[in-house]
């Protein structure tokens, strides 16, 4: 009885370790590394085997000095190779937002805190064939390896399960560690192409005005930090020498502020899929970023006033990527 | 056009530091494997080296230039070309011989023919595999060194393929490849002396496996031994228990020859022997036995040599020992690798001293129509009723007449003895031995030759006795009455110096000039300059200590290490002395950890437990910034301690935290400030 109840704890104890929670830190102790000889390694076996036949059948006293200078170099090799992994120090990095088709890019941090440079680490996400990024850390330093992730859905994208991996020095031996780092890249949907153009006032069409008013060009003023850059007005700024006191000005227009954009789920058909009509609301944050337009935002529940700038398209864009699907972070 | 640069091989040098990597690497491989194939070209044809040579040079040329590999439409006929060579050269595929040459123009063509990081491994494997090859032809000293040079130039090659990014200066890389070399050693040494060995071989071995050797053989003619004696190789080496005997008692038997055709002494056959005189005869023995170990060179025969006279037979490993009824001993198979094996022998003995047994008249025998002079001279001795007397008289024959002892006798006609005793009166061992057992004979005396060797070189440094091809000797032995078989040396009658200082001693030195003179010179004979004696007698030390340790680690040697080991084990001094060298290796090692640490660091300890000692504790969460506040607030120290402190944490937090190492003014300066804190 107790003795089946160790197993099973043993078994838990094996499963967790050999699970890799998702943890932001990892330290790569002696248990969670497994070595095997790689294909050239088990080549250098029958080498090695042919080499002692011959010795002994030969009775080559040198033969016999060389075979196990070599058995024993595959031994240092394989001591090295497990070194060239142990202890290194995981961290994970940063991951910004992308959108739905483009490739999320986890930032992971190798730390090497020991006094030796380490070579040639292989990373990727576990299931992958040949291993592609490649990474050296250095004695005492540390390496950032951008792992590239295919998305193809908004939401979260948690990272996937990295197999670190490592042949250094000899290639005879393959080292290597699982982690599930804890990552999660942002994917924004995909912003739609040949979107319909940005919607007038379509929220506040008792005020509306109708017409293009906010397109009217109503003056330059002084550059004010934050202004966007495309609406400098260069024809201004060119004429004036800052050597003579001259500053950047700034085009003012009028209508913007008047007429006011509002980017609303419920105001778009209903008839469209879901995931076109948050792609299409995606593609207008971006547009009404672009052209530096205030918007005011709203989808069920969540709305923001009308605003432009980075942070507000961040909060817009990330309220549509997780629109409904529960839990959002 | 450019101006001509000063040193031209700067620029090389330089132009190869900037190669691209992979270029570098390939050229790296490239050495390796040039320092790999270099001492084949001994054994190998000129064709063969000619061609490794050009495909190398090729392959050279291509990383150089940045050109194309050639297509395996082109390599594949070369290849098939190559072997066709071989076999040309060799008349087979098969053999050892044959194989390497193969191999080695694989492996150079493989190079030809590399892609991609799998055709790496299979160049170095096969290079490695080379290496092996090479012990077929020479195992010294120094072939071991080479292989330990070609190992590492391997391991840095395949080091060198494996970076990623960053990659090292080959300079680096080599240490690196040495480091791990150096690991490897001290297993490989364990391994070597403790990894059970195998009798070879494992299967027949091809027949040019063992190269023609120098040997006894089981006929003498005259000239047989003259021939050997030109042979420098050593036959075997003894090692005594105590005090060697001394050199004239140094008679190490073999063949025992009887049949007598007038020209060639041979064994008589065994096979038409009686049973009854193949088993050993009687043997009584008197003194102490004298025990001593012989390793045997390999001779391809089945001869073993032991000092006259054995008392039993050796035990053999994988092989076993017989004796003859004339008291020869041989092996059930032919010596192809050293063979150690340990004897006991009297000095003292007397062989079938009760009678000779009925077939007595085998050991009489003489051809009908040959030698005249000698028949009848033999005839007139039997006059002399007592034989030791007849024995004598050739004797004082050989040493008042004039015989002259030379390894350069003249020409003998067909009647070689009467030739030699009333013609040239000069010979060596062959002559003096064939014609006093002919003489012997005709008298009447029973008498046999004994080949073996006579002597032997002591090296005073590691006490052994080196028994060489020019040791070899043949004697006679004579039937008395009541005595028993007597050994009889005619060539001590003529140059005792042959029996008591070896064949250096009894030969007087030939003309200095010419090529024999110039052979002796380079000899460097160890009586002119006792300097050179030590030299000679250390280079044979170490030669043999190679031999006995490394090149013929036998069965049974590892089994006398093993034993040693063990007992040494047991004994209380052993584990005493582990026990102690490796609490100063801890040791070692935890002081080079200590002294390897931060200075800065180390100051900043000594800081804490100085504080701590003054009642201001750090603990173990409080980082340099909260721990100088709480000594600020804390208020307990003298001023001008407690400003230092402060200003020594506030020094130590912004190195911490923006690090520039080894500087060794903030490390006086905090050291300062410490002294400061009491």
């Amino acid at each position: 009885m107790e003795s089946s109840g160790q197993t099973g704890v043993q078994e838990g104890a094996w499963r967790t370790r050999r699970e890799a929670r998702a943890t932001s830190e990892l330290f790569l102790g002696q248990r969670r590394i497994y070595i095997l000889p790689s294909g050239p390694g088990l080549g250098f076996g029958a080498l090695l085997l042919v080499l002692l036949i011959g010795s002994i059948n030969y009775n080559l006293g040198l033969g016999y000095a060389l075979t196990f200078l070599a058995l024993s170099c595959a031994l240092v090799d394989m001591l090295l190779t497990w070194r060239n992994l142990a202890h290194l120090r995981l961290k994970a990095g940063r991951t910004p937002a992308v959108f739905a088709g483009q490739e999320a890019s986890f930032e992971l941090q190798l730390v090497n805190a020991s006094r030796r440079p380490r070579y040639a680490i292989w990373i990727d996400s576990a299931g992958a064939g040949e291993p592609r990024h490649a990474a050296d850390v250095p004695a005492g330093g540390q390496a950032t390896v951008r792992l590239a992730v295919p998305t193809e859905r908004r939401g979260w994208l948690a990272a996937p399960r990295l197999v670190l991996s490592t042949r250094f020095p000899l290639g005879l031996f393959r080292a290597w560690s699982y982690w599930q780092p804890d990552l999660n890249a942002l994917v924004y949907p995909f912003p739609e192409e040949d979107a319909p153009p940005l919607p007038r006032g379509t929220g506040t069409a008792a005020t509306g005005t109708g017409g293009g008013g906010e397109d009217d060009f109503a003056g330059v003023r002084p550059y004010q930090p934050g202004d966007p850059l495309r609406r400098l007005a260069w024809r201004q700024i060119a004429r004036l020498d800052p050597e003579d006191g001259g500053q950047l000005a700034t085009k003012h227009f009028e209508g913007g502020a008047r007429d006011e954009l509002v980017f609303d789920l419920a105001s778009l058909p209903p008839a469209l899929d879901l995931e076109l009509r948050l792609s299409r609301m995606a593609r207008w944050v971006l547009e009404a970023e672009s052209r530096a337009l205030p918007y005011a935002f709203r989808l069920d529940a969540t709305s923001f006033e009308a605003a432009s700038g980075a942070p507000h398209a961040a909060l817009c864009l990330r309220a549509l990527a997780l629109y409904g699907l529960g839990g959002a972070r | 056009m450019k101006a001509l640069p000063a040193s031209p091989f700067a620029t090389h040098l330089a132009r190869l530091q900037a190669l691209p990597r992979d270029k570098a690497d390939t050229l790296l491989l490239l050495a390796s494997a040039l320092l790999v194939l270099a001492p084949h070209v001994a054994h190998l044809p000129a064709w063969v080296s000619a061609l490794c040579a050009l495909t190398l040079l090729w392959r050279g040329a291509i990383t150089l230039l940045g050109k194309r590999m050639p297509p395996s439409l082109l390599l594949l006929p070369l290849a098939a070309a190559a072997m066709f060579g071989v076999a040309q050269s060799y008349q087979t595929l098969l053999g050892r011989d044959a194989g390497v040459a193969m191999l080695v123009l694989l492996v150079t063509f493989k190079m030809l023919e590399m892609h991609a990081r799998r055709d790496l491994f299979v160049v170095v494997f096969l290079c490695l595999f080379l290496v092996l090859t090479n012990f077929f032809y020479e195992q010294g000293i120094g072939t071991a060194l080479l292989m330990a040079l070609s190992v590492l130039a391997l391991l840095t090659a395949q080091l060198s393929f494996q970076f990623t990014g960053a990659v090292p200066p080959l300079r680096r890389r080599f240490l690196m490849s040495a480091k791990l070399l150096g690991l490897a050693a001290p297993l490989a040494l364990l391994l070597f002396f403790l990894f059970p060995r195998i009798e070879g071989p494992l299967w027949g071995l091809p027949g040019d496996a063992i190269g023609a050797r120098s040997g006894m053989s089981e006929t003498m003619a005259p000239g047989t031994m003259a021939n050997l004696a030109q042979s420098g190789e050593p036959a075997f080496r003894v090692r005594f228990e105590g005090r060697p005997p001394p050199q004239e008692q140094l008679y190490w038997r073999g063949p025992v020859l009887g049949a007598y055709d007038g020209r060639t002494w041979t064994r008589i056959d065994q096979r038409l022997r009686r049973r009854s005189a193949q088993q050993p005869p009687s043997l009584s023995v008197g003194g102490k036995p004298v025990t001593y170990d012989i390793t045997l060179e390999p001779s391809s025969t089945r001869w073993l040599f032991a000092l006259e006279m054995p008392r039993r037979l050796p035990e053999l490993d994988g092989n076993s020992a017989n004796v003859s009824g004339e008291f020869e001993l041989t092996a059930s198979a032919p010596v192809e690798s050293r063979l150690r094996y340990r004897m006991s022998s009297y000095l003292d003995y007397r062989l079938q001293p009760a009678g000779l047994p009925e077939d007595a008249d085998q050991w009489l025998q003489l051809p009908a129509d040959s030698n005249p002079r000698a028949l009848l001279a033999g005839l007139a001795l039997r006059a002399e009723p007592d034989p030791r007397r007849r024995v004598d008289a050739v004797l004082g024959r050989f040493r008042r007449e004039n015989y002259v002892y030379t390894l350069n006798p003249p020409l003998l006609g067909r009647d070689a003895v009467d030739d030699f005793l009333y013609g040239s009166r000069a010979g060596f061992c062959e002559h003096y031995s064939g014609a006093f057992v002919f003489l012997m004979r005709a008298a009447g005396v029973p008498a046999r030759v004994v080949t073996g060797y006579q002597g032997g070189e002591l090296n005073p440094l590691d006490g052994y006795v080196t028994v060489r091809q020019s040791d070899a000797h043949a004697w006679a032995e004579v039937w008395l009455p009541g005595r028993g078989w007597v050994r009889v040396d005619p060539t001590a009658a003529v140059a005792p110096e042959r029996v008591r200082r070896g064949l250096d001693g009894a030969i007087p030195p030939r003309a200095p000039f010419g090529i024999e003179g110039l052979g002796r010179f380079m000899q460097l004979d160890g009586t002119s300059n006792p300097w050179i004696a030590q030299l000679r007698y250390a280079a044979g030390a170490v030669n043999n200590g190679w031999n006995q340790w490394v090149l013929n680690y036998t069965p049974q040697r590892q089994r006398g290490v093993v034993e040693r080991v063990q007992s040494s084990l047991l004994d209380w001094r052993m584990p005493v002395l582990l026990a102690s060298l490796t609490s100063v290796l801890l040791l070692w090692r935890f002081l080079l950890r200590r002294r390897s640490s931060d200075p800065i660091d180390a100051l900043y300890s000594a800081l804490c437990s100085r504080l701590a000692r003054l009642g201001l504790a750090r603990s173990a969460d409080e980082g340099p910034r909260a721990y100088c506040a709480r000594i600020s607030a804390a208020a307990t120290l003298a001023p001008p301690a407690q400003a230092a402190a402060a200003e020594f944490l506030g020094r130590y937090s912004d190195w911490r935290y923006a690090p520039r190492r080894n500087d060794a003014h903030l490390a006086a300066t905090l050291k300062r400030l410490l002294s400061q804190v009491r």
